[in-house]
């Protein structure tokens, strides 16, 4: 089962993301994973990484950290493919692939990531992905912005297409854009 | 009239062309420097470019099509919504931002459908 959830910043996707994941695992009775992507280059970033995992405290999730390629979790043996994956963000990854820290931009980076992505949705037993709503700005980007913005709408398409529900959280409300899964 | 509209890149001529048995030969593109619509052709793509290009010229472009309704009945209109990010510093930007929303609620009342697209999945709202 696999879900794609996106919106607005600030407004609850990652709250409803973990609540799903965690329903999922425990019905299904399979271990529950929290891909985390953030790739820490500085203090302020290692300071939020403790308060999400400060805040996940409790949930029962297993912490993996790949910011890079989540194909790399699919060979590890402390791995259960079995087990529900949350991935939190596809916009982290995106930006990981396509800005990476100390190393030359790739801005093919969407076009690399969109088969691994799929390769793990399909491969595992439940993933819940988050991704951000940013294409309603009538603002004009520089390039590389724009080129972002682009290759991340090239991925949520991709993951939408597969995904057996894509809700958009917007102000509070849930759109579901699928039938047929528990809401 | 079909109004499609969403945020950029969501897929919203591909779902135009899945759903309404229509390909590239049909389709208007406007153009951000061209303060015109083609109304020969069955679809009129990037309103929101002709919604700038407007603006930019110091029109309006609810008035603009307020003249060419009749035209418009039996097409599909295609836009960009540009209204949920941040204010724009550029004063075009910013003016070009309230009227396509102005632009986007007179179509949505004239409209038999409007389809919102989200990710490549169309809804429709209307």
């Amino acid at each position: 089962m696999v879900y794609f959830i996106s919106g607005g910043c600030k407004n609850g996707k990652s709250m409803l993301a973990q609540n799903i994941a965690k329903e999922m695992a425990e019905s299904k009775g399979v271990p529950l994973y929290y891909v985390a992507t953030m790739i820490p280059v500085d203090e302020e970033d290692r300071a939020r990484i403790k308060r999400h995992i400060a805040e996940r405290d409790g949930w029962g999730f297993k912490t993996l950290e790949e910011g890079r390629s989540p194909a790399a979790l699919l060979n590890r043996q402390d791995v259960d493919l079995n087990g529900v994956f949350l991935v939190d963000s596809v916009t982290a990854l995106l930006s990981n692939e396509m800005f990476p820290y100390g190393e030359p931009m790739n801005l093919n980076a969407a076009e690399k990531l969109k088969p691994v992505l799929l390769e793990f949705a399909e491969a595992v037993n439940g993933a819940v992905f988050v991704s951000d709503y940013i294409y309603s700005d009538a603002d004009r980007f520089d390039e590389y912005t724009e080129k972002y913005r682009q290759g991340l709408a090239y991925l949520d398409k991709a993951l939408a297409n597969v995904a057996d529900e894509v809700i958009e959280v917007s102000y509070g409300i849930n759109y579901y854009y699928k039938e047929g899964c528990v809401k | 009239m079909i109004l499609i509209f969403g945020g950029a890149y969501q897929g919203k001529l591909a779902y135009a062309k899945e759903n309404f048995q229509i390909d590239e030969k049909d389709v208007f593109f406007c153009k951000d420097d061209l303060a015109e619509l083609d109304t020969s052709k069955k679809v009129i793509a990037d309103l929101e470019k002709f919604t700038y290009a407007c603006v930019a010229a110091e029109e309006n472009p609810v008035e603009r099509l307020d003249g060419i309704w009749h035209l418009l009945e039996d097409k599909i209109l295609i836009a960009d919504d540009v209204s949920q990010g941040v204010v724009p510093m550029d004063k075009t930007a910013r003016a070009w931002r309230e009227a396509n929303g102005r632009v986007l609620i007179k179509l949505g009342k004239r409209a038999d459908q409007v389809i919102r697209v989200f990710c490549g999945l169309g809804q429709r709202v209307k």
